[in-house]
Order: structure tokens, then C-alpha cells, then sequence
């Protein structure tokens, strides 16, 4: 098997406190994988998003996104890091009010590289936002946002997209066409590791790690049956 | 996409972002109206505390014992030594001859009004001489050969001009060989009023002029009786002489140069003589004015002198000091507008950062945005400060201040760094914020 996209070995993450909100971690994320991440609020999900965005080190361990051993690094390279390999999704959207929905894409391009505003309009064509460009965010609805912010995550051809409960604030309506955005993406081949809360969203992954008080307590195939309970534990499939 | 960014977050801010602009267009103004009234007012300046009096008297090198009590002058010498008339336009002709604002000449005597003797001094009352103009050279030790060029062709001086605060009841002089001014003291005594004849005994023979006003001048003229210096020259005797020269010289405060040139300027080493001798302190000018006249021996009324130099010096560094403290002052006002900025701005930087923003990208619309309130306050607060150095020019010292275009770029440069030396803390605070902690105050 090809390295991973993702590997953590050992990670554990200790806010002072001390709080653990990751306790010796081990998951491998596979080039093209959907990843739900699930588990009670507190659990350490965002933590372990944080990490593999590069917007946080771990106190201990090892992470490699793709290929590069992050731990080490410095804040200057793991910005570069950022730029370069990973998308983040919010799930209160996080875009600048003041700029359009289009200058909130060019935005990560301009970061990144270069604004190129044709390359920004596909992207938001691709979310079918293509009538929306120049509207402020304040007179987007939700689900409109959450694509700007999709398109953005997407840009500049990340390796992984990270995506922190992106459902959580969306009506039904809006959360599906979102979900539909993500089972595209998937299909296109993004690697996809998502935070939520929600059972259905989940099963539309093709796995999904429960964490518990920051420790991983099962790493399955979800049952695709939305009306039976979604993670039932005692399946593991901790790659070893 | 920088310039866009800015653009949109600006127009957010509006109120806050004409706040600063206006904190570093007062402090521009401070340096605009510093720089122009140093600039052009030093020089005025002097020239309005020329109203004090002459600082320079030029006397008969063989004069020297003469003493002057009350003014009446007492000569220990038996004969009294005199200049000429004719050479007093060498005056002019000297290397700092622009600075010499003005002179005026005095012969005396004294004659006798009601059997008493007073003094009678004739003078230049406002007189226009001819220069020759052009360029005069003046060649150094160094083998320097300096040029100085003068565009004036006529000087009017006299005594009008040496002392602007005369005060006079009735008229000036119209008939110079008839006609007498009368101090203010010498008239109550005499009990004579403009209009009057002054009968006076000049050398055992009946003369008497008509009066054409009483001068006030708060000196010993005020005891005097003042006529044209030819009516002087002609009722004295002495046809084409002068015993004194008042001149007024635009000086610069000694500074250590001039002190070392004070005792033996020719024992300076060459280009330090040089340097010296093309320096306007009191000293080279008193050099030139003998070397102009070999006859005469200039010496520095140097109270005046050093009053006025003390004076223009402590007048700077009261100006600099506000300056100063101005531009401090606006420095941290820029400082905590733009702090509070970053602070209601962290969330928008941590996401920036979370997009893959390096600090210097963040740092960059912090500086930018400073630096277009320092270009815009600069251009304001010299507009500004030109307007109130004028202000300042009539209302305070009376005399009008040309703010000048030099002073543009300084200032614009002194408001730039403040507005940015008020911008580092706040832009480096939001380079170094942590984008985890950010957001997450948000969620
Ligand atoms: N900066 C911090 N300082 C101290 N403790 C923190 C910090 N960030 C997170 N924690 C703690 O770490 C633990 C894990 O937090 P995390 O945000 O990862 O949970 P989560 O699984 O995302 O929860 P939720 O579902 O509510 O978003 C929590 O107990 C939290 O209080
Ligand atoms: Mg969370």
C-alpha cells in the first residue's frame, strides 16, 4: 500500500490545565478517503482537525501529511504547509463580511499565490454560486455561504479538506445540497476528514473514527441503514 | 488583491480611519508650521529685534578713547578723528552685505541754545544710495574663490530704518538745511513746540531752524537736537565727515566655530578661516565691515546680539519640543486606534492566517493602511501648517511667514514614520496572533 495521506502515530495533544484532548492517537488517512470524525462534544474532534489543518502542534507524537513530518516544523513551515496542502471548512462559515463572495475566494488565492479571478468564478461555478459573486456574505443565505466557503477550501487544489461540522448551522435543505457538493468531491477523489455530529452525515462516509476523552475508540465502516444506530463499536478496523 | 482588501476594510472604518488621519495631520502641521517658521522667521525675527537698536557701531580707529555719558561724548583724544561719508556704500559691498539690513551715520557737535550746551547730531533720516551690484569675488587662502552675486541696486537706509520706533509729534524733516528735530526731553525744557524757531549759537555765530517735530526715542537722542547729516557737516565745519555708523547686521547665534574664531580668526587654519569668514556670526562681519573700511574699527553692541541670538535659539527649542510632543502624542494615538482595530479585527486575522497567511501578509495591511494615513495626514497637515505659519507669522511676530515648498517633503516624511512607528506594535500584535484561539472565540 502507498503512504497515506494522513499519519498520526501516537499524537496526543495537552492543553494546560492540564486538559488532554488527545490521548495517543494512531490513525492513517488514505490518499481519496472519506473520514468522519464522531464522538461527544469535548471529545477532541476540533483538536484533531486543528492539527491536521497545521494550525496547532501536537505535545507528542508524529503527524505526516503527505509525506512531510509536520511535528517539527516551525511556524513559518507550517503556514507554507497550510497554503499548500490543506482546505478548511468552518462550520460558522468564516468569510471576511466585507468582501464579496468572489474576493473571499480570491482572498485564499491571493495567500497562496496570485488572485486570479476567472479561476475564482469556476470555483464558485462548481457550487453553483455563479450568480452570486459579487454579494457580501451578509446577503447570502447559509447554505450559499457554506459553498463560498467550500469553493475557497477548494482553490488552490489542496490535498486534503478539512471540514469542521460544515452542516451543523444548515437547514435541511441547504445541508443537502452541501452533502451532495462533498459525495462529488469525494467521487472527484478529495481526501475528506470531517467533523460531525449528525449519524446521517456520517454515513455517507467511508469511515468513521469515534474519539472519547481524546482517545480513539473505534475506526469502522459505517452501516449505510440511516435508521439503525450508525456507529456500533466493536468493528475495529485500526489499520495495523 | 492587496489594494482591494484595503480598500473594502477601509471603507468599513471610515470614522476611525479619518480619526488617525487627523492625529498625524496635527502632528504634520506641528513640523510644517516648526520647519516654516524656522525656516523664514530666524531671519524675520531678527529683524524685529533690529528694532531694538543697531547691533554693530563703526568708529574712527583713532577714537578710541572716546566715552559717550549721557550721550554726550567725551574725548580723551585732542582731535577727534572722523570717516568719510563717501566710503559709508562700502558697507554694502562686504561678503555678508546682505545681512546688513541697515545703517545710519551720526556726526555731532555740540552748539549752544540758551547758553547751554547741547548736542546737535546730524544723520540720515531715509536715504537712498546706489550700489554697484553685480558679482564681488572673494578669494581664500585655500585658493578658493568664492562669488557673491547681489541683484540690488539701491539701498535705502537711514535712520528710519535703524531705529523704525522713533516717535514723532508733528513732521520729518522737509528742508534739510533749515529744519531741525528736537528730542522730547530737550523741548519741555526749552519750552518749544513744532513750528517753533530754534535759535542756537554754532561756533560764536546766531544760526536758528525751524522745528518740524519733537522725537520720542527712549535714548539720549531725546536730549538732542537732530538735523540732515550735510546741515550737521555744514554748521560743524565738516564738510563730507562722520564720527559713527550705526548698522544693523542679520547675525547667527556663535557656535563653537565662531568661538574659536573669536580671538584670532587669521590664526584659523585656511579652511577653517574660510568657513568662518563665509559664517554671518557677528564676528566675520565685524571683520569685513574693517576690512571694507580700513579707517574705521567695527565693534558688537553685544547685548543686543547675544539677547537676539539667545532668543531665536530658545524660540526653536520651544517649537521643537512641541513638535516633539506632538508627534509622540499622535504616535500613540495612531498606536491605540490601530489596536483597537486589530482587536475588533481578530477573528477576520485568524482566519487569514488559517487561509495560509504568513505574518508578513497580515503585517502588510496594517503598515499599508498606516501608511495611507500618514500620506494623507501629511498632505493635510501641511496644507495646514502653511496656512498657520502665516497665522502665526502676523498674529504672533507681526511679520509674514512664506511657508515654503522645502519643507513638503520633510514633512510628509516625519508624518509617514509616526504613522508607521504607531502602526509596528499593533501590526506585529496581529502578525503574532494565533489563528486556533481566534476562531475559536468565534464558535
Ligand atoms: N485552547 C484550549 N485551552 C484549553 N483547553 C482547550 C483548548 N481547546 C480545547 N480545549 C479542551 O480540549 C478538549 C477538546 O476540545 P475540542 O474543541 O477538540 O472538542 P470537540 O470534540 O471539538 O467538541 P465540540 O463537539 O463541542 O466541538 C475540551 O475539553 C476543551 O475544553
Ligand atoms: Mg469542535
Amino acid at each position: 500500500m502507498e503512504s497515506p495521506t494522513v499519519r498520526m502515530e501516537d499524537v496526543s495533544k495537552t492543553y494546560p490545565g492540564p486538559v488532554v484532548a488527545l490521548d495517543r492517537l494512531n490513525i492513517e488517512i488514505a490518499e481519496g478517503e472519506w473520514v468522519a470524525i464522531m464522538g461527544p462534544s469535548g471529545s477532541g474532534k476540533s483538536t484533531l482537525l486543528n492539527l491536521l489543518g497545521c494550525l496547532d502542534r501536537p505535545t507528542s507524537g508524529r503527524i505526516e501529511i503527505d509525506g512531510v513530518h509536520v511535528t517539527p516544523l516551525g511556524e513559518k513551515q507550517l503556514t507554507t504547509l497550510r497554503r499548500e496542502k490543506v482546505g478548511l471548512i468552518f462550520q460558522q462559515f468564516h468569510l471576511v463580511p466585507y468582501l464579496s463572495a468572489l474576493e473571499n475566494v480570491m482572498l485564499a488565492q491571493y495567500f497562496h499565490s496570485m488572485a486570479d479571478e476567472t479561476e475564482a468564478c469556476r470555483a464558485l461555478e462548481e457550487v453553483g454560486l455563479e450568480d452570486r459573486l459579487d454579494h457580501l456574505p451578509s446577503q447570502l443565505s447559509g447554505g450559499e455561504q457554506q459553498r463560498v466557503c467550500i469553493a475557497r477550501a477548494l482553490i488552490n487544489s489542496p490535498k486534503i479538506l478539512l471540514a469542521d461540522e460544515p452542516t451543523g448551522n444548515l437547514d435541511e435543505g441547504n445541508e443537502q445540497i452541501v452533502l451532495d457538493i462533498f459525495q462529488r468531491l469525494h467521487t472527484e477523489g478529495h481526501t475528506i476528514i470531517m467533523v460531525t455530529h449528525d449519524s446521517n452525515v456520517g454515513t455517507l462516509a467511508d469511515r468513521i473514527v469515534l474519539l472519547e476523552h481524546g482517545r480513539l475508540v473505534t475506526s469502522q465502516v459505517p452501516t449505510r441503514d440511516p435508521f439503525t444506530a450508525p456507529v456500533q463499536p466493536g468493528v475495529p478496523l485500526t489499520p495495523s | 488583491m492587496l489594494f482591494r482588501l484595503l480598500r473594502k476594510s477601509l471603507r468599513g472604518r471610515k470614522g476611525r480611519i479619518a480619526l488617525t488621519t487627523l492625529a498625524v495631520a496635527v502632528a504634520a502641521s506641528a513640523v510644517s508650521v516648526l520647519l516654516n517658521v524656522t525656516l523664514d522667521i530666524g531671519e524675520k525675527v531678527g529683524r524685529e529685534l533690529r528694532a531694538y537698536g543697531a547691533n554693530i557701531i563703526v568708529s574712527p580707529k583713532q577714537d578710541a578713547l572716546e566715552v559717550e555719558i549721557g550721550g554726550l561724548r567725551y574725548a580723551a583724544a585732542a582731535k577727534a578723528a572722523y570717516l568719510n561719508e563717501s566710503d559709508l556704500p562700502k558697507l554694502k559691498t562686504i561678503f555678508w552685505a546682505h545681512n546688513i539690513v541697515a545703517f545710519a551715520p551720526f556726526l555731532s557737535g555740540t552748539v549752544e541754545i540758551g547758553n547751554r550746551p547741547v548736542l546737535l547730531v546730524g544723520t540720515w533720516f531715509d536715504r537712498e544710495i546706489p550700489l554697484p551690484g553685480g558679482i564681488r569675488k572673494f578669494r581664500f587662502g585655500t585658493g578658493n574663490v568664492r562669488e557673491v552675486k547681489s541683484e540690488e541696486t539701491r539701498f535705502r537706509t537711514g535712520i528710519k530704518a535703524v531705529a523704525p520706533w522713533w516717535q514723532l509729534q508733528g513732521r520729518w524733516i522737509a528742508n534739510p538745511t533749515g529744519e531741525a528735530l528736537v528730542g522730547s526731553a530737550l523741548a519741555r525744557r526749552l519750552q518749544v513746540n513744532p513750528g517753533d524757531l530754534l535759535p542756537m549759537k554754532v561756533g560764536g555765530l546766531q544760526q536758528s531752524m525751524r522745528i518740524a517735530g519733537i522725537v520720542r526715542t527712549g535714548g539720549a537722542e531725546e536730549d538732542q537736537v537732530i538735523v540732515e547729516l550735510a546741515a550737521a557737516q555744514t554748521l560743524l565745519g565738516l564738510p563730507g565727515k562722520v564720527d559713527r555708523v550705526q548698522v544693523s547686521a542679520l547675525v547667527k547665534p556663535d557656535d563653537a566655530l565662531a568661538l574659536r574664531g573669536k580671538r584670532n580668526p587669521q590664526g584659523l587654519p585656511p579652511e577653517e578661516f574660510e568657513r568662518w569668514y563665509c559664517s554671518p556670526y557677528i564676528d566675520p562681519i565685524l571683520f569685513q565691515i574693517e576690512e571694507a573700511l580700513p579707517a574705521a574699527r567695527a565693534k558688537a553692541l553685544r547685548q543686543v546680539a547675544e539677547a537676539e541670538g539667545a532668543f531665536v535659539r530658545r524660540m526653536n527649542l520651544t517649537m521643537l519640543l512641541v513638535t516633539g510632543l506632538a508627534m509622540v502624542m499622535t504616535g500613540f494615538g495612531v498606536a491605540a486606534t490601530m489596536t483597537t482595530t486589530v482587536l475588533e479585527r481578530r477573528s477576520e486575522i485568524g482566519l487569514m492566517k488559517a487561509l495560509g497567511a504568513d505574518r508578513s501578509q497580515i503585517a502588510r495591511q496594517f503598515i499599508l493602511e498606516a501608511s495611507l494615513c500618514g500620506i494623507a495626514g501629511g498632505i493635510i497637515g501641511a496644507a495646514a501648517g502653511a496656512w498657520l505659519s502665516r497665522l502665526i507669522g502676523t498674529q504672533v511676530f507681526q511679520v509674514p511667514i512664506n511657508p515654503t515648498l522645502i519643507t513638503l517633503p520633510f514633512t510628509l516624511a516625519l508624518a509617514m514614520a509616526v504613522a508607521l512607528l504607531g502602526a509596528a506594535a499593533p501590526a506585529a500584535q496581529a502578525a503574532r496572533l494565533d489563528p486556533v484561539h481566534t476562531l475559536r472565540e468565534t464558535l
